[in-house]
Order: C-alpha cells, then structure tokens, then sequence
C-alpha cells in the first residue's frame, strides 16, 4: 500500500517537475524575445550613434539600412560638441530644469497636502475644478501664454519657459495627494492636541516622513523640460543659442530645414541627454514603488 | 420588475442630484445677498464706510495695518482703471473694456506712422481687466467681512484680533490658504487665464490671413458652424478626425491595458528570477524621452531603414513597404501606429500592475488555500478580479489621457499619409495633432481653438461621468 | 533650506529686472549658414560708416542665424520682438505688409539707385508692394536660388542629363527610376508645370500675371500636353518616384534612384548621399510624344523644365529704434562687393545681375561655382514665385490643395486621369483653385 502511494507521489512529483520546468523555459523564452523587441529601437540608436561611414570624402550620417554599423568611430560626438550648440543646449536645459523643479515641487506639495489633509469649504470644488482644468489641451493655450509672458516682460527667455513648465504644476497633484493620504490622520491629531499649528505640523512632522514622495515628485518636475519639445519651440522663439536640448535634436531632423545627414549626430545627441535622465528615472521608481508599498502595508 | 425599479431609483437619484446641484447654486446666490444686506444694516459705522471706502472698518476698529491693506488695494485698482497705463501701446485700464468689445478699431497709417492696433493685446488685456475686478470684488468683500467680524467679536466683548494674530492664524487656521495662494496664483495666471483666451479666440477671426499689422473682428459662431456643418473643406474632415480618434482611444487603451497585465503577471511568475532587472528593461522604454525613441522607431521603419531591410534579405518581402506614409494603405499606418504604441504604454501599465500584484492582501490567499482552492483557482478567481477592480479608474483615465495623446502620432506620421485638400489632416491625424496643425503651423488660430474646445467637452463629460463612479469605487474598497 | 529658497527667489527676480532693462542691441537675422559671414561684415561695417560719417557706430550688432524660409512668419508672431533687419524670401512680401505694414519702406534714394541699378529685372518686378493706396520698395535682395538637377554620374554622364528621355532611358537600363523629388508641393511640381517650349520660350501657362488675380490659366493645349507628359513620367516603370519615407537623399544613396531635382541649399545633404558620384546640371528638357500631344501642341515639341528663381531679400522692421542707420546697413550688405564675398565665404548665390561675367569666384573651377552657374543658367528659364503681390496667391496656389490634385493627375491616382477630359475637368479645378481658393473637388 505505501509503496504504491509513494511510486504515485513521486509520479506526481516529477511530472509536476517536468511541467514546472516546461513552463519556467516558455517564460523565460517569452521574457527573452519581448525584451529584444523592446530593446531593439534603443540599441539601434545607440550603435548608430558609433558610426562612421564614409563616401568618398562625405561623411554618411543618414539612415542606412544596416542594423549594425559598418564602421565605427567617435565623429558624431565630436561634431555634436563643436559643429551644434548642443553644449549650450544642455546647460539651457538644465538651468531650466533646477527651477523647474524647486518650483514645481513646493507648488504641488503645498496643493497635494492641502487637498489631502485640511479641510475646508471649498475643498471638492477645487478638486473638480481641477481634473477638469487638466483636460484642456495643452498647446492650445500657448499663444496666449506667449502673449501673457510678453506682458511681463519676460517673452522668449528661459525664464519663461520656467514659469510655463512650474505655473501650472499644482495642478498635478494627485500621487502626491495619494501619498499623503496614507499617513495616518491619528498622527496629526496627537501633534495637534501637543499644541502645534498646521504649519509647524507639515513643516515638523508630514514633510520629514515625505522623503520619497517629494524625491519622486522632485525628480519628475526635473526631468520634464528634458523631453519637451513643443512648448519650448514656442516660447523661446527663433535663437539656436536659447533652445533646450529637446527643441534642438528635434530641428535637425524634423524642423524646417532638416539635414538627413545630421542622423548620426542626433543619435549621439539622444544618447548624451539619455543617460542622465535614465538613471535619474531608474533611481526615481526605487523612491515611487517605496512611497506606494510603505503606504499599503501600514494600511 | 426589481431591475427596472432598480433603474428608475437610479435615474431618479441622478436626475434630483442634477437639479439640487443648480438649487444649491441658486441658494448659495441668494444667502450671500442676503448676508450683504445684513452686515450693511447690522454692522458698525466702520462697517457702513467700508462699504464705500476699503478699509475704514478696520481703521475703525484700530486694525491699522490690515486698513491700510486694503485701502491701498481699492487705491491700486481704481488708479490702474483709470490711468490705463500702456502696455506694448496697448492701454490695460478701463479702455479695455471697451477695447474687448471692438478688438481695436485704429487701422493705422502707414505714411503717418500710426501703429494699427493690436487686436491680441486688447483681447487678452480685457480679460486680465475683468480678471482683476474679480479679484477686486473678493477683496472688497473680505474687506467688508473683516469689519464685521471685528463687530461681532466687539459685541461678544473680544479684543478684535491684531495683525500679528491674523499672520498666526494664517500659519494655523487658515493655512490651507496661505499654502493654496501661490500655487492658485500660478494656476491663474498660466491656465486659467490662456483657456479662457483661447475660448474667446474661437469667436473671432484671428487666422492666418490676420497676421501682423491687422485687425481682427468678432465673428460670433461663424468658426463653429464651418467645422460642424458637414459640408465645405474643413468639415468633410472633422468627421473622419473624429471617429478615428475614437477608434484609436478604444484600441490603444484596450492592448496597452491587456499588454501591461499579462507582462506583469509574466514577470511575476514564481518561476521567474530577476524580476527587477526584466522590469527595469521594460521601464527602459519609458525612461527615455519620446522624441528619441519615436524618431528612432519612425526612422527604422523607412523604406531604406533597417526593418525593412531585414525583411528584404529574409526574401520575406521584394519590395520595401512604406509603413507608416502610405497613402494607398491609410490602415497600414494606423495599425502600424497603434502597434507602436504598445510598445510604449505597456511598461506603464505592467509597472502599475506589477506594484498592485505586490499589495495583493494575503489573507485572501491563504483563506482561499484553507478553504482547499488550488493554484489555477486562486489565480482566476482572486488575483485577476482584484487587479480588474483596482486598475478600472486607470482604465478610464487612461481612455480619456489616449483621446488627447499626442506625441506618438505626431512624432510616428505627422498625422500622414496626407489627404489632398485635407486641411491638413491627415489619415492618422488626432484631433489634438490637427490642433497643433491648425493652431501653431497653419496659424489658424481660432479653428484650432473650436477643436480644443470640442475635445475638451468630449474628454470633460467622459471625466464627470465615469469620475462619480470612481469615487464610488474608491469608497466601497475601503469598506470590503 | 529655506535661505537657499530665499536667496534663489532673490536672485531670479535680480536677473529678470536686469534682462528687463538692457537695451536690445541691433538684431540682424541671415541664414544659418551666414552668420559668422555677416558677423564679420556687420564688423566691418563699423569702419565704412566711420568713414561715411566721421563718427564711430554708436550700437551693438547682433547676427542670429534663423531658417530663412519661415523668417518672415516668425517675425509676424511678435513683430515687436523681430529683428531689426531679417532675412525672407520675396514672396513673403504681402504677408509682411498686410494692413499698415509691418515692415518699413525703403526711403533712401541711394539705397534705391543701388537696387534698380544692381538686380535683374525679374526681381525689380517683385520687391514692391501696395500698401493704404501708395507703393513702395520693401525688399532689397541679396541671394537668390533656382531648382537644379542632381544626378548620380555613375548611372548618368554630362550630355544624358540634358533630356528627360535620355535619362529615363538610362534609367530602364540600370533598372532604377530615373527622378527622386523631396514632395509633392507647389514648388516641386514646378519643374513641369513652369515649363516653356524651347523655340518659342512660350507658355500659356499664366501665375498672377502683372499681379493679378485673374490672370491664372491652368488649361492650356501646352499645358494639358505637359501634364499628360507628367502622367507619362511619373507612371513609367522607370520614371519618377513619389517621395517616400526614405527620403530623397536615402532614394539617392541607395541608388533607388539616379537624379533629385532640388535647390542648392541641399547641395550638402546630396554630396553626402552621393559622394565622389555627384554631378550637377540645369534641369532637362523633354519632348511632347504622340501620346502626349493635344490640342495645338504637338507632338515633337521641345519643353525646358523650369522653375522658380527667388530671392532672399533685407527687410527692415517698422518702427524700430535704430531705424534712421538700417538703410544704411542694408545699401553695404547688399552692395555687389560683399554680395561677391558672400559667395567666396558662404556659397551665397548673387542677387546681382551681371555676377556671372564679373565676379571672380565665378571663373573658377570648383563646385560652388558650377553650382552657382548652373543656377544662374537656370534663372533664364524660370520666374520668380508671383505671390508677394497678394497674400491670397501664396495661399491659394500652396495650401488649398492644388498641388495634390495636379501630383493626382501625375500618378494616374486609380486610373482615373487616363482621358484627357478627366485632365482637363482636374485642370480647371485647379485654375479655380488658384483664381478664387476654393476647392470643388471636396467640398
């Protein structure tokens, strides 16, 4: 009897094995060839921005039809730096992104916490008005932006875009509300019953626990001004030594008066403003996935 | 019979929420009338005056700073309307009232030099005007209920409260306003403000024949009755604009959501080791800016690209297809486009999906093992419903974000293949890249404003109707 | 924290007020591949005037390179915000001085006695513009450009080049199309459509004759023949190709096809895709077969392709601060002398009439000169783009969709165009188009 039950176990037990090794080799293979496909535009870019190719004594930089280089060689990045503005771009755009990013983030704290944990009459309203303001297409407005920028004073200056990029962001609450409603009420109320105002409450107490929501919402309001290409063309206006990266990679290729052969120096261009904010992103969903797990576990 | 009644009662429940909604309008105007009447018959004389002079309330009631405060501002305002200072030669005072109404009447002489008017200005200086007396009623009002209250704490025999009290109570209280200010004023000046601007330009005529040292007119609906006619040039378009957006929203946001669960639930698959590092290939895609990678992808794609050179030397094709600028195949492209952008919105939801997989509650597992379920039971009856429930708001709001999504189609085909005579629309064209098209390259702005605002009513209804619902959602989870 | 916010407020309102203040200094907007160019002459400027005026130049110069094809919108956006003097195509010249004008008259008679004296007379047609009732001189032109043919000297020698047919045949041999354009717009279509007979130097095709509206004729015999050519052209096997995505300069590497009819601001781009390959020719003529033929003109009849021949001219901004030095400026910029450096410097093509025999660079062997001949050659059988009289033309002709519909008849779209009465009734629409903007075919 106990033999048999056994040789039936074992039985079981490898053929569970052999299923379970069947399945693990369909999804790692899965896994392997969705990842190659994602992969595949990413690495394209990065080995063309190697290349170099030449015909005759033109240096080839347009889309050819090899996946892989024929020849490579540093050219594009050279020229990046000194036939572009790209240097000048970049320090443009990171000058925008550093107030970018200090205004963006007091802005939509200040809004997330007060939508989160104070109370007050017109607390809904605002919140409606606020999605529904968020719908608007974007550009649409940007003409009169430009004309309201143009009033003050400030018409196509990096200044400018810092307003546009910041004035608006408290609209964006909505992690950083869902952040704050995780901390506890009961934390709240024990400070305030030890006499402290709101203010010392969210200064003290909310903001120290707030660590990874204020990197996460800091890190995205910086790396904003990095990927957009369409207010920026618009505010700043016609000087190749205002643009952000953004509007200058996309010019050579797709502006008015785009140059096929510029391709290979676009790509080397991609790469450069990739790595920074690749890894910021990278470190950033550490600091997101923290926020959110930390709140669901508590809760 | 008990569905239909269930039904009735909703309907009923929806329609009486719908009126009390203006009822409580209707009750908030005349309660606040009738507090006006109120403080102006209960208050002090401080009161009576401020009435007419901001600030005399507080003076009155040895409130010095708070009057001067307000004082200042009613003499702020009231210099600004009537000196008018000029802008740009453009005056931003009382005129603009008018100048809002004629949009500027001066032609300008080009022997004399007289400038024409600015038109634009005179628009946007008239909202900012009437902006401003806005702001001023509130401030006349808070003035006036300053002073009253400062009465009632005096009848109540309290010390009206100084200023430094007020600060203090700004960083207590009332923080909430001290904290909203700044970002309101923000949120004021940069949306609010250009919306509304943008609104009034759809009745005008500011297009590309207008440009420069012209004027331009109201035209009442003229723009709106162009584009929804259904006959004439640019209507035969809108149609076509329209419902492709349609399809496109339903599509990308279906295979994007469907794509990014089973991704995640792959990734998470007990069998599978490094986890992280196959999430952060995919996260990959989505940390880089997508002007790099939709160009990258919309240049591999070209007819001398690699794809189809690869395609050609597997002897799979003889000729290099056009993929995304084929006139002959507009469907080729919208295909090609939607499959694209599974490329980029999966990493999104699988990430989302995979951080919900990790807050799965344990206890229902391991109720579901005690009451004797197997894995594939567990997996069909609680996993699967409860990611469902939690991403439903996502997949609402992700419709409503792929309705105005906009980089994928612009940076992939520019809206191409090109339709002749087509407005510039094109086959794969959004109503928010035909926006762009029509607002910020053709320069006409007021038929790209009536699109926004067509989109915006279409993306603002399906919020409010599936927002309510949400919320209801959202309650309910906390309640199981 | 906070005295790092505070400091950073204080310094960001610090450097608005001082941007605030700073006198804009004299704005000067060229082509990109100009700037360093005219930096360097807006320089030297500065001696000529101390010469002129036994007084130091009393401002700042600053050049901006800009793309010179939307220049003139861009200004229109903000024109208080131009540049002071900018660069623009003559066409654009109704755009800019519609209503009260947004750019200033040329007053200075000196100035004026250097434009009459130094341009063709083709573009001493187009610089002027009504505006309230009187006219003036608007445009002072310096550059002027023309479409050229590029072909791949492997597949192509210098006499093939000189027909269509020859090209085409030669084309069929290697089993490769003969033409790549970079679209389907007004200005690629011209080639054919501008086209005159060789003998007669004649065309009923009429564009805004003299500036008038009316004068539009699209249905010709010649040019029902020409467009029946076009079909005939574009639907060969071996004929012209309709831009794909791999662009004209990847049809051209990957020798998809053997020639690209472009302008020589492309020159680079096309040296890249063809390298030691490259030669460079005036646009070919081609001849009327019996297929073609219709009406009055017949078979046999030569064409030269033509094209537009534009120029790029100063323009000075209404109203701005330094208006009493600009025509100055402009009457150095634009004088023979430096329109000669120009082209030494930055391949610039002349404006001035007689540059061919009288400037030196001219004379020598290089690729920039053949070049710049070989658009002077063409210049003879081109006209200047007539659409600075009224801003309607420009619209009616580009962007009401003419353009499509006559590539429509060119690629026999679903065979539909093979009669010559569905031509004809095509053709008449687009003469519509042109003369009132409206577009029958979709509305």
């Amino acid at each position: 009897m106990m033999n048999n039950s056994n040789e039936q176990n074992v039985k079981k037990y490898k053929s569970v094995k052999t299923s379970k090794s069947v399945s693990t080799i369909i999804s790692y293979s899965l896994l392997v060839v969705l990842s190659l496909i994602w992969l595949i535009p990413i690495i394209w870019i990065l080995l063309h921005s190697f290349r170099a190719e030449y015909n005759g004594e033109f240096f080839v930089g347009v889309v050819v039809g090899d996946y892989f280089p024929k020849s490579l060689g540093l050219e594009n990045y050279i020229s990046l730096f000194k036939d572009t503005l790209f240097l000048t771009w970049f320090i443009n755009t990171l000058f925008v992104s550093v107030f970018t990013f200090i205004l963006s983030t007091l802005l939509t704290l200040s809004v997330a916490y007060v939508m989160s944990k104070l109370k007050f009459k017109a607390r809904k309203t605002f919140l409606s008005i606020a999605i529904i303001l968020g719908l608007f297409p974007g550009f649409m407005s940007m003409i009169a932006i430009y004309y309201i920028i143009k009033a003050i004073g400030l018409s196509q200056s990096l200044f400018a875009l810092i307003l546009v990029y910041s004035a608006g962001s408290g609209l964006g609450f909505y992690v950083a509300k869902g952040f704050f409603d995780i901390i506890p009420n009961s934390l709240m109320e024990s400070a305030r019953l030890d006499g402290a105002t709101n203010s010392q409450i969210f200064g003290k107490i909310i903001l120290p626990l707030s660590k990874p929501i204020i990197i996460y919402t800091a890190l995205l309001s910086f790396i904003g001004p990095w990927m957009d290409f369409i207010f920026a063309k618009v505010i700043l206006g016609e000087e190749p030594e205002r643009y952000t990266v953004s509007v200058g990679l996309y010019n050579m290729l797709f502006g008015s008066q785009p140059d096929e052969n510029l391709f290979t120096v676009f790509a080397a261009g991609s790469v450069i403003v990739a790595i920074p904010i690749v890894t910021l992103f990278l470190s950033m969903q550490k600091y997101y996935v923290e926020g959110v797990t930390a709140g669901a576990v508590k809760g | 019979m008990e569905i239909k009644d269930k039904l009735e009662d909703k309907k009923s429940r929806e329609t009486s929420r719908f009126l009390s909604f203006f009822k409580k309008i209707g009750i908030n105007i005349k309660t606040s009338f009738k507090n006006f009447v109120n403080r102006f018959k209960d208050g002090s004389i401080g009161t009576k005056l401020s009435h007419f002079f901001m600030g005399a309330g507080n003076f009155y009631h040895k409130q010095f700073i708070k009057g001067v405060i307000y004082l200042s501002i009613q003499i702020g305002f009231l210099t600004l309307l009537i000196a008018s200072p000029k802008v740009n030669n453009t005056p931003i005072g009382f005129k603009s009232l008018v100048n809002l109404i004629t949009l500027g009447t001066e032609e300008g002489s080009f022997e004399l030099g007289i400038p024409t008017d600015n038109s634009m200005l005179m628009l946007l200086f008239g909202v900012i005007v009437i902006g401003l007396l806005g702001m001023f009623l509130a401030a006349y009002l808070s003035n006036i209920k300053s002073s009253y209250k400062a009465d009632l704490d005096v009848k109540a025999n309290k010390k009206p409260t100084t200023f430094k009290e007020d600060i203090a109570s700004m960083l207590d209280e009332r923080f909430h306003t001290a904290l909203l200010t700044p970002a309101i004023i923000g949120i004021v000046t940069f949306t609010i403000l250009p919306t509304i601007f943008m609104i009034l330009i759809a009745f005008t005529n500011y297009d590309k024949d207008h440009q420069g040292e012209e004027l331009i007119s109201w035209v009442g609906f003229e723009n709106f009755t162009n584009i929804f006619s259904g006959t004439g040039e640019i209507a035969n378009r809108f149609l076509p604009v329209l419902i492709w957006t349609l399809i496109w929203a339903v599509f990308a946001t279906a295979t994007n959501y469907i794509g990014g669960i089973l991704l995640a639930l792959l990734i998470n698959k007990k069998e599978v080791k490094g986890k992280k590092l196959w999430r952060t290939i995919f996260v990959l895609t989505i940390a880089l800016p997508q002007f790099i990678t939709l160009l990258a992808i919309r240049s591999l794609l070209r007819t001398d690209g690699p794809i189809n050179q690869i395609l050609m030397d597997l002897g799979l094709i003889s000729e290099a297809i056009e993929f995304l600028g084929n006139a002959n195949s507009p469907w080729l492209a919208r295909g090609m486009v939607i499959l694209i952008n599974i490329w980029i919105g999966v990493p999104y939801t699988m990430l989302m999906t995979s951080g919900i997989l990790m807050n799965v509650p344990t206890e229902l597992y391991e109720a579901a093992q005690i009451d004797g379920a197997t894995k594939r039971q567990a997996f069909f009856n609680i996993t699967i419903p409860y990611i469902i429930f939690v991403t439903t708001p996502y997949l609402i709001t992700s419709f409503i974000g792929n309705i105005t999504s906009f980089n994928v189609i612009f940076l992939l085909t520019n809206g191409g293949p090109k339709v002749s005579g087509g407005w510039q629309a094109g086959e794969t064209d959004l109503l928010v890249t035909w926006l762009y098209k029509l607002t910020i390259e053709q320069k006409d702005y007021n038929l790209g404003a009536v699109i926004a605002i067509f989109t915006f009513i279409i993306t603002a209804t399906a919020t409010l109707l599936t927002y309510r619902r949400s919320k209801a959602f959202k309650e309910e989870d906390a309640f199981q | 924290m906070k005295k790092l916010l505070m400091f950073l407020a204080v310094l960001m309102i610090s450097l608005t007020i001082i941007s605030c203040g700073a006198k804009d200094p004299l704005t000067v907007w060229v082509g990109s591949e100009s700037v360093d160019f005219y930096t360097q002459k807006l320089e030297d400027y500065k001696a000529v005037y101390l010469e002129k005026y036994g007084e130091e130049f009393p401002h700042e110069f600053k050049v901006v390179g800009v793309d010179t094809g939307a220049a003139a919108g861009t200004f229109l956006n903000d024109t208080e915000a131009g540049a002071d003097i900018f660069t623009a195509a003559h066409d654009n010249l109704a755009k800019l001085t519609a209503g009260s004008s947004a750019v200033e008259a040329v007053r200075s008679q000196e100035l004026i006695n250097q434009i009459n004296a130094d341009n063709p007379q083709i573009f001493l047609d187009v610089i002027k513009s009504d505006v309230q009732g009187t006219q003036y001189i608007f445009a002072v032109p310096y550059i002027a450009q023309s479409m050229i043919l590029y072909y791949n000297t492997k597949y192509l020698t210098e006499d093939d080049v000189k027909t269509w047919e020859e090209i085409l045949a030669k084309a069929e041999e290697a089993e490769k199309r003969a033409l790549s354009i970079s679209g389907t717009d007004g200005f690629n279509n011209s080639f054919i459509l501008l086209a005159r007979e060789v003998e007669t130097k004649a065309t009923t095709l009429e564009l805004y004759t003299n500036g008038v509206l009316e004068n539009v004729n699209a249905t010709g015999d010649d040019t029902i023949a020409k467009m029946k050519w076009g079909q005939y052209f574009f639907t060969h096997p071996n004929g012209g190709l309709k831009p794909t995505s791999a662009t004209w300069s990847g049809e051209l590497k990957n020798e998809t096809t053997i020639s690209f009819v472009g302008g020589a601001w492309q020159y680079k781009s096309a040296a890249a895709a063809l390298g030691d390959n490259l030669g460079i020719a005036i646009l070919p003529t081609f001849t009327i077969g019996e297929d073609q033929a219709y009406g009055t003109c017949e078979a046999g009849t030569e064409f030269q392709s033509g094209s537009f021949f534009d120029a790029k001219a100063f323009f000075m901004k209404k109203g701005s601060e330094y208006s009493e030095y600009l025509e100055d400026i402009i009457l150095y910029l634009s004088s023979k002398e430096v329109q000669e450096e120009s082209f030494e410097a930055a391949q610039n093509l002349p404006a001035y009439k007689n540059a061919q025999d009288e400037f030196e660079a001219f004379q020598e062997d290089t690729i920039e000169a053949e070049l710049a001949l070989t658009q002077l050659m063409m210049a003879e059988h081109s006209i200047p783009q007539p659409f600075g009289v009224k801003r309607e033309f420009n619209v009616y002709y580009y962007q009401k969709g003419a353009p499509e519909l006559i590539f429509e008849i060119f690629e026999n779209l679903d065979d539909a165009y093979t009669t010559d009465e569905a031509i004809i009734a095509q053709m008449e629409i687009v003469e519509e188009i042109w003369e009132t903007g409206v577009n029958n075919k979709t509305s």
